[in-house]
């Protein structure tokens, strides 16, 4: 039998990361499921686990001075969708999450650590450009997002590390417009199918001074394309409807062409289309749906 | 007792115990020294056992396979066929086919030790598909040809001379995918030594098929197994057959350890290796007159049974009387074949094969009165079957057929006539309408010549009477109708009534829980029986009564042509279904809908009203979202994730309707129901649908990936 | 490598010795006999296991029991002696909400954690809150119907 661990303090977990490699399992709504073995029989890992989901230093939501907003590791879905200090695109993400009994044990540390291309929370931390803070004995490191998942399940987690807070930049300006929509296998409880974030910043001029877009499930990694999000920047919004044919042809080559590429190019096409469309009528309210 | 009418709802007797968790199912029960099993299985679709590498087992744990059925045994299940082995010997014809079982008393050491059970193989090309079965890709198992079992009826005129004098034909090809039950409860089943015979506790539909299917294989009599029916947490046909797959390798498990032993499936085992809903084609080809009248219909009917026979012939018996629908069709030729796959064998589910061809009828319908430029509605209501009208078997219909009140009733309900015109077609809105019925009990005569139903009630001193029959409560209510008929009856208190789940040793057989066969006969069974001890009930303390089944009069059948009145009543339903698809996503809301039930009269409206919404539910996610496909022998969706059935959130509230139409040989004019409900939402929905992305719907399910495809490149 | 493991179960303070790993639903119905707890599916999908974890709904198949400790547990074999607990489940009853009856201490558990923040819910609020709740039989309005009548008849109850 491998051993478990349950650190009571970071620094402990931290250690025992460092001697034993022993894998964090946080809410175990991913680790537990995947590696389930029958009705009364114990789950089997090939490592040693620890148990850190009831680490105090690992919990909770708070601003930091300058603006960015910290979430720890083991806080969960449930905190996050209900916490007004949240960006809305992440609470958004966070409410649709599985069922409540999964989102209060689901925890955003996990998601991220599953590195799933179906996980909703990335989708939208990436949209936002989030950062992941990494701690391990030696120290910390603070990575983008974007570059920690960098392929279907693969992250650059060390050995010795563990996700400690994710990071959430304040973006320059508000948002003036948001969209975030998520397609799942049915209308609850459900794993996702496409999702498509988005948001969109519009000076007094009329002149589009932010937009980015991330599509999540629609290849092995969140699909987000800067160069592309630049070609609108600095534009005027009553020039969308012109660039939309090109912009919606170069979207289309970021989603990968396996599985269901039918579904999910058409879709995607339509959600932007549509959500630029309305974007460029300006519309009173803050959220397109 | 003042005499409340027998539809007034009633608390069900078993809710309590249930909400609050004291009820026992299978899994809550342990026994005195009890062992655990897991089945070994074929991990091979199709192929010859070569080796099997057995780990080296600790101290008290087994390894059971065919070797262990004694000399005087056979390896064999009594289905209705016997062609289903209890374990694999030589040849596997399917992945999760039983090979052995490993036993013991730590399910963690069983879980390593099957992690480490090595079987090797010489692999053979399986047939997946009905096509690949049909063309006996990789050569035939079954008869030469793979057909494990065919039939062909037909009324009127000869259908090539009904061609020639066609002037126009409007055929199409209609499928239907494999369909998991989702019991809620996972198969499962204990065996234990009583004295000199055999327990088997089990959640199951029918404990006297499991006896008759597994005493062969130590070849004892039947009453050295007694059969014992645990709460059943869901059944809807998976566990009619499924049982004696469990129950069998259990009985020569015990046989040969002498300890008890449990055996219950988890989740993901129930996805994989359980039987399914039987897949479909179904080709319809019309003939039609100068004026667009109907002359005839030709159909071919092909389900996909599987490796094993199983019940599958007479479940597609079923699917072919019910190929018409609710139509009277001047002239018919009828061909259905079940077809030997390399897949899990395909069983009963709730509708037993009549669900597949009245979505391939009801489609046909909808896409004829397209093609002739008609509406839907108006061209079912020229050809529906009325009373007295011939059946697709050249038998009668027997009731009033009350369609036309039902029609009438959803139509208003759902404002039917001013949506579908306003909607059009293409709007992204639509509506869509179908008729649908269910022969009731077994097919022809088989009650009188197969099963022949008996029920026994007793009297005890205290005034208390028990109720002694095989039908089983699954969750559908039927322990609460049997003791409202008994009550009512005997005019006594529903607490006076006692109605325990089966035990084979002390019940009489009144046949399987099954065919919703239950209220209709066997309820009437217990309504005789009352009757009977009423007369007895205030002179006589301690007695009981018991009635055998007598088949109603003018009812002929031949089952080896296959000609008379295949069923002595049908129940009948509407439903209308409405929905928007998203513009963007091409998710389907479901925005409203409409049933409408003939069940004879019901029994209590409260249980009535629950079996519908969830037949209802379960056939609209049959339509929309349950997918299931099999890759070169592997079903693909093996756990609650993949495999979607609906929430709360998919579906909204329904509003339901019923029609009196006491049904003569009924307990209280009552008639079967439990499938019925299942057999035409599906296609409702796909009408809706089609209108609404103006696209031809042939196949379910159709999740928003096949109708975004649908959208792109048309039909 | 076994663990000694306080928590409170169904308001006792409980300890068990066992695999930190082995899931809280094991534990609850094999080491406590508390067999109301339903193993439905084991991945996290169906919501029969669900029970009560310091005060919020969770599955209990997911959970290992190393994460248990200090916690407060409410599993249906304890809410049902409740007076919420028999309102629902007397609901229940009348409301024609019970089949086969697989599901529904878990739906009598979601029906609790929903009334606790959301004592009068409308009809889809309600259907909201039993969405990670798989039942087969029912089609569910009767058990939504079934909720909304405890909500009314336990009026200043939750
Ligand atoms: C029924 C069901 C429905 C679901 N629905 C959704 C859904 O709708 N959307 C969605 O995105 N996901 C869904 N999931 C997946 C899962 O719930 C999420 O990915 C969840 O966020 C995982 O979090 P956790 O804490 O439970 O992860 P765990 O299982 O504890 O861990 C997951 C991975 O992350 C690693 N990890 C955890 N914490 C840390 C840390 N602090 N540092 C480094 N690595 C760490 C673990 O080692 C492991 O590799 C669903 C799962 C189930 C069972
Ligand atoms: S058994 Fe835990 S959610 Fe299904
Ligand atoms: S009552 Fe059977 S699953 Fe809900």
């Amino acid at each position: 039998m491998v051993s478990t661990y349950i650190p009571k303090t970071l620094e402990e977990a931290l250690i025992i990361r460092k001697e034993t490699g022993a894998r964090p399992l946080s809410g175990g709504t991913d680790l537990m499921v995947q590696y389930r073995r029958g009705i009364g029989v114990t789950p089997k890992f090939p490592w040693p686990i620890m148990i850190v989901s009831n680490l105090k230093e690992l919990i909770g939501i708070n601003e930091t001075p300058d603006g960015s907003l910290c979430i720890g590791s083991a806080t969960t879905s449930s905190e996050i969708a209900a916490s007004p200090l949240v960006p809305w695109h992440v609470r958004e993400a966070s409410s649709r999450m599985g069922a409540i009994s999964l989102r209060n044990l689901a925890t955003i540390g996990g998601n991220i650590g599953n590195a799933s291309p179906k996980g909703d929370l990335p989708a939208t931390l990436i949209l936002l450009d989030a950062s992941v803070v990494l701690a391990s004995v030696e120290g910390e490191r603070t990575v983008l997002l974007d570059d920690f998942i960098y392929g279907a399940k693969k992250t650059l987690l060390q050995d010795d590390e563990i996700i400690t807070k994710i990071i959430i930049p304040k973006p320059a300006r508000p948002f003036t417009y948001r969209w975030y929509r998520k397609i799942g296998t049915r209308r609850a409880n459900a794993i996702t199918k496409l999702s498509l974030s988005a948001a969109i910043t519009i000076d007094e001029k009329g002149v589009i001074t932010d937009f980015r877009a991330s599509s999540g499930a629609a290849g092995p990694k969140i699909a987000r394309n800067k160069a592309l999000e630049a070609t609108l920047i600095g534009k005027n919004v009553e020039d969308i409807p012109s660039l939309l044919p090109s912009f919606l042809a170069d979207y289309d080559k970021i989603i990968s062409p396996h599985a269901m590429p039918e579904y999910r190019r058409t879709s995607t096409k339509r959600m932007l289309e549509y959500f630029l469309t309305e974007v460029s009528k300006r519309p009173s309210g803050e959220i397109i749906e | 007792m003042a005499k409340m009418p027998i539809e007034t709802a009633v608390r069900r007797s078993d809710a309590i115990a249930k909400a609050s968790g004291t009820q026992k199912y299978l899994s809550d029960m342990t026994f005195e020294g009890m062992l655990y099993s897991r089945m070994v299985r074929s991990s091979i679709p199709r192929g010859i056992i070569k080796n099997i590498e057995v780990p080296s087992l600790p101290e008290g744990y087994y390894f059971i396979s065919h070797k262990d059925i004694p000399p005087e045994g056979k390896n064999e299940l009594w289905m209705i066929a016997k062609d289903w082995k209890c374990f694999a010997e030589n040849e596997v014809r399917y992945v999760g086919e039983t090979i052995g079982l490993l036993v013991g008393p730590d399910r963690n050491v069983l879980a390593n030790l099957l992690d480490d059970l090595i079987i090797t193989y010489e692999e053979h090309e399986p047939a997946i598909s009905i096509e690949e079965g049909l063309a006996c890709k990789g050569g035939a198992f079954v008869n030469d040809t793979n057909i494990f079992c065919e039939l062909e009826i037909k009324t009127g005129d000869e259908m090539d001379e009904v061609f020639n004098r066609a002037d126009r034909v409007f055929e199409e090809t209609y499928r239907t995918g494999f369909q998991e039950h989702v019991h809620l409860e996972t198969n499962s089943v204990a065996c234990v030594q009583e004295d000199d015979a055999f327990v088997i506790y089990a959640s199951a539909q029918c404990p006297f098929y499991i006896r008759k299917s597994i005493a062969g294989l130590l070849n004892i009599p039947y009453d050295k197994i007694i059969v014992r029916q645990t709460t059943t947490g869901g059944a809807f046909g998976g566990k009619e057959h499924f049982p004696d797959v469990l129950a069998g390798p259990l009985l020569v498990a015990v046989n040969t350890i002498g300890k008890p032993i449990q055996m219950v499936f988890d989740r993901s085992e129930d996805m994989e290796f359980s039987v399914k809903r039987h897949p479909s084609r179904t080709i319809i080809k019309t003939a039609l007159d100068d004026k667009g009248a109907i002359l005839g219909m030709d159909i071919d009917v092909v389900y996909n049974v599987g490796g094993y026979l199983s019940c599958s012939f007479v479940v597609l018996q079923r699917g072919v009387f019910h190929a018409t629908g609710c139509y009277g069709i001047p002239s018919t030729r009828i061909h259905g074949r079940g077809v030997a796959t390399n897949t899990f064998p395909s069983d009963a589910f709730r509708g037993f094969g009549a669900p597949q061809t009245l979505f391939a009828i009801e489609r046909h319908m909808d896409h004829l009165a397209n093609f002739l430029g008609r509406d839907p509605l108006e061209l079912r209501n020229e050809y529906l079957l009325k009373k007295g009208s011939l059946t697709n078997t050249n038998g009668h219909v027997y009731e009033e057929v009350k369609l036309p009140e039902m029609i009438k009733q959803i139509t208003d309900a759902s404002d039917y006539w001013r949506k579908a015109k306003e909607y059009g077609r293409g709007t992204g809105k639509g509506i869509g309408i179908a008729l649908y019925n269910h022969g009731g009990a077994f097919t022809g005569n088989g009650e009188q010549m197969i099963i022949k139903g008996h029920a026994r009630l007793h009297k005890h001193s205290d005034g208390t009477v028990d109720i002694l029959v095989g039908s089983t409560e699954m969750g559908q209510g039927f322990q609460t109708a049997l003791r409202k008929i008994a009550a009512q009856v005997l005019d006594l208190d529903l607490h006076m009534i006692n109605y325990d789940n089966p035990d084979t040793s002390k019940v009489p057989d009144s046949g399987p829980t099954a065919a919703s066969r239950s209220t209709m006969i066997v309820g009437k069974l217990v309504e005789r029986a009352a009757l009977l001890m009423k007369k007895r009930y205030d002179s006589e303390e301690d007695f009981h009564v018991e009635v055998e089944y007598e088949h109603p009069e003018g009812f002929p059948w031949d089952q080896n042509t296959f000609q008379g009145d295949a069923y002595l009543g049908y129940g009948w339903g509407a439903a209308v279904v409405e929905v928007e698809v998203d513009a963007l996503t091409s998710e389907v809301e479901t925005k409203g809908i409409w049933v409408s039930h003939d069940v004879g009269h019901p029994i209590d409206e409260l249980l009535i009203r629950g079996q519908v919404n969830g037949g209802v539910i379960q056939s609209l996610g049959y339509a929309s979202m349950e997918k299931m496909e099999n890759k070169k022998g592997y079903f693909k969706q093996n756990s609650m994730s993949d495999y979607i059935i609906p929430t709360s959130m998919d579906f909204p509230k329904m509003e339901s309707f019923l029609v009196d139409n006491p049904y003569e040989f009924g307990p209280f004019g009552a008639k079967g129901m439990g499938e019925l409900v299942f057999n035409g939402a599906d296609a409702a929905f796909c009408e809706a649908v089609s209108r609404a992305i103006d696209r031809r719907i042939c196949e379910i399910p159709i999740p928003p990936e096949t109708i975004v495809e649908l959208e792109i490149h048309g039909n | 490598m076994e663990t000694k493991i306080d928590f409170t179960l169904n308001g006792q303070q409980v300890s068990v010795t066992t695999d930190p790993l082995r899931r809280l639903l094991d534990v609850i119905r094999e080491d406590f006999g508390l067999t109301g707890t339903k193993e439905g599916c084991g991945e996290g999908e169906c919501g029969a296991c669900s029970v009560l974890k310091d005060g919020k709904i969770i599955t209990t198949c997911m959970v290992p029991i190393g994460a248990v400790g200090g916690s407060d547990i409410v599993t249906i074999d304890g809410l049902k002696e409740t007076e919420q607990g028999k309102t629902i489940i007397e609901a229940f009853a009348d409301g024609g909400a019970v089949q086969c009856g697989f599901c529904i201490p878990g739906m009598v558990m979601a029906a609790e954690d929903l009334l606790r923040s959301n004592p009068h819910p409308s009809e889809d609020e309600i259907r909201k809150g039993i969405s990670g709740n798989i039942c087969r039989c029912t089609g569910y309005d009767l058990i939504v119907e079934s909720i909304a009548l405890a909500s009314e008849r336990g009026d200043g109850l939750w």
